[in-house]
């Protein structure tokens, strides 16, 4: 069921970051289709030999993007409306901007300076890939 | 008695069954040239008889207990649910029961043939069984020493008086006159100078024999 | 006795001649994989042999599933499968004849398990221990404490003599006990990355003295190296929480052990990159800072 996730422990992403997106993805291509149930914690733990923590941190970073819902004692779903997943992350987003912002102001730099600022930062994302 | 202590019993025997079996042959080989009669054949006889008895008594105490401490083989088997006091008592038992088993054999042996043979006089039996009784005790001292001494210098020393103790037990014998004066005759004369070395080599024996569930048993740390 | 932590450790010492394992305490819950962490000399087989009973404590408690130790040993360990890389099977018996001594002392040995063990790990039973390679050893003495499924796995330097492929088959095994969650593991090792990797809690052991002791992914979330460029003539704001702080000219690498969005906020635009830290770096810094602290 999720052979295909995998772990690096070389790659500057955490552990539970890796878990986070390569589930995400799935859902996102409907491989994991809304209300199937996520294997528990500890079977994806042993399955991808990583601690149980690490799992459980993704699983609960996951919930509160509402990507996936749990519900207790019975396991973990994947969420049944998954444009929530996006609203919440646009709402990540706009936080993230606002912290960007009072720091920019903080430092006295322009609208623009901080707008390129961003822009540099988006095409670094995208040389390391 | 819980099932792991007789399996460790049971692995120690089966472990040097080897040695016992050859042990057992060559005493006997030994024994067989004492029958043949004749002085030279009595002197090579008892000294392969001798030889036997305390070279397998050095051998199994020393593969029993030293090469598994030094191999770290005790480290696994402390792993089990045996705790260390335990450990060296049952090892104290498997081993004395795998140096009975040659002993009683080599000395039931000897003490038949000297009933059974005309050219052995019986007043052989009283220092026979003396000397019987004590490789007896100088095994469980070599046992003893192994539990209690961790490093190869001083087991060797204790592996050389060892050797030289049953030497010394014969002269120290043969120098009290109320046995060695018996000793060619042709019956067996059980007197109190006898029964006074018999209790004294048991007291050493069974002192040896339990001094490792005193102290060694009882140890605190176990590395 | 389900209520009992599997080790619990309470005010520990143990004096050697030139080492004293000081004031140890620490907890492992059920369920859970501890890793444990530190320099050569530092106490960690101290620790473990305390915890089995092979050692009695100068000072303290030492428990084991709510048995004390060492007097309770015998007992403690009928749940526990122990593994050193300082114990060696007997080298004249057999593969096979160390799994049949095992199975009939342990109630809750698993034969189908043992035999799957046996093709994964690629050992046959009428093999001779002598003829085994250290490595081939080492994953039979595994092999006899896993097969046993204990509730608790002490492990010390398990695969110590493992090439990467058995490295990596034992970590599978090791995460597979955790499938129960009343299973639980203490895992001592050397190698950072397979520790960082499969335990749930870290502690970090030096010089007799337990360092530190958390969540692993409190560990990696708390610690960071900031990389820093402060122009000559401006001076970096004053920032709690650095345990190092290393610069040449206008660069500078601080390491923080207790990192937040407020730490970025306050260092402003001299931040160049920020790192997250490996377990083994996060490690060495920890050692040295505490190093530090103690001789002051």
């Amino acid at each position: 069921m999720y052979s295909g996730i995998h772990i690096s422990q070389t790659d500057e992403r955490p552990m539970y970051l890796q878990i986070m997106e390569q589930i995400r993805q799935r859902i996102a291509a409907g491989d994991w289709a809304a209300g199937k149930e996520l294997p528990s914690i500890r079977a994806l733990a042993a399955g991808l030999s990583v601690s149980v923590i690490t799992v459980k941190r993704a699983y609960l970073d996951l919930e509160s993007e509402g990507v996936i819902v749990t519900r207790h004692g019975k396991g973990s779903f994947v969420a049944e409306v998954n444009g929530l997943a996006g609203e919440l992350q646009e709402a990540k987003l706009d936080e993230h901007l606002e912290a960007a912002a009072v720091i920019a102001r903080g430092l006295g730099l322009t609208d623009e300076e901080l707008a390129a600022r961003l822009r540099r930062a988006a095409r670094d994302l995208e040389k390391k890939k | 008695m819980n099932p792991l202590t007789r399996k460790l019993i049971e692995r120690e025997l089966h472990m040097h069954r080897w040695m016992i079996g050859a042990s057992i042959l060559a005493g006997l080989a030994g024994l067989a040239f004492v029958a043949r009669g004749g002085s030279i054949n009595f002197n090579v006889g008892f000294l392969i008889w001798l030889t036997t008895i305390v070279a397998f008594g050095v051998v199994v105490a020393m593969f029993g207990i030293a090469s598994e401490r030094k191999e770290r083989v005790m480290n696994w088997v402390l792993s089990l649910p045996v705790a260390h006091g335990d450990y060296v008592r049952i090892k104290v038992v498997a081993l004395l029961l795998c140096f009975c088993v040659v002993w009683i054999t080599l000395s039931a042996a000897a003490i038949g043939l000297i009933l059974a043979q005309p050219g052995l006089p019986d007043g052989l039996l009283p220092f026979a069984v003396l000397l019987c009784v004590f490789m007896l005790g100088n095994y469980s001292f070599v046992v003893c020493s192994a539990l209690h001494v961790h490093s190869e210098g001083p087991m060797t020393i204790v592996i050389v008086v060892h050797n030289i103790a049953i030497t010394l037990f014969m002269f120290a014998v043969a120098a009290i006159g109320d046995i060695s004066s018996h000793m060619q005759g042709p019956v067996a004369v059980w007197n109190p100078a006898f029964w006074t070395v018999l209790v004294v080599e048991l007291a050493v024996f069974l002192l040896l024999f339990t001094l490792p569930f005193f102290v060694a048993a009882r140890r605190r740390d176990f590395i | 006795m389900s209520t009992f932590n599997p080790i619990e450790f309470r005010g520990v010492r143990k004096a050697f001649r030139f080492f004293t394992l000081d004031d140890l305490s620490l907890d492992l819950e059920p369920g859970q994989i501890m890793g444990f962490v530190g320099p050569n000399g530092a106490g960690k087989s101290t620790t473990i042999r305390l915890a089995l009973g092979l050692l009695t404590p100068d000072a303290g408690e030492v428990r084991l599933f709510g048995h004390r130790m060492p007097e309770a040993q015998a007992v403690a360990k009928r749940d526990i499968g122990y593994v050193s890389d300082e114990m060696r099977l007997f080298q004249n018996a057999t593969v096979g004849w160390h799994l049949r001594f095992v199975a009939s002392i342990y109630p809750g040995w698993d034969e189908d398990y043992a035999r799957t063990l046996l093709k994964r790990f690629n050992l046959r039973t009428e093999q001779t221990v002598k003829g085994l390679s250290s490595g081939e050893q080492m994953k039979a003495v595994l092999l006899l404490a896993l097969a046993r499924r204990p509730k608790l796995l002490v492990l010390d330097e398990p695969t110590a003599n493992f090439d990467p492929v058995a490295r990596h088959e034992v970590l599978g095994e090791f995460t597979d006990v955790l499938r129960d969650e009343s299973r639980s593991i203490l895992f001592s090792s050397h190698n950072t990355v397979d520790v960082e990797r499969i335990s749930d809690r870290i502690a970090f052991i030096d010089r007799g003295r337990l360092i530190d002791s958390r969540d692993k992914e409190d560990f990696l979330e708390r610690w960071r190296r900031i990389e820093l460029q402060v122009p000559a003539g401006a001076t970096l704001p004053e920032i709690p929480h650095v345990v190092g702080r290393e610069s040449d000219g206008q660069f500078a690498t601080l390491t923080i052990n207790q990192f937040t969005k407020d730490t970025l906020a306050r260092l402003g635009g001299a931040v160049r990159r920020v790192h997250r830290m490996s377990l083994e770096e996060i490690f060495v810094a920890n050692v040295m800072h505490h190093r530090e602290t103690r001789s002051s």
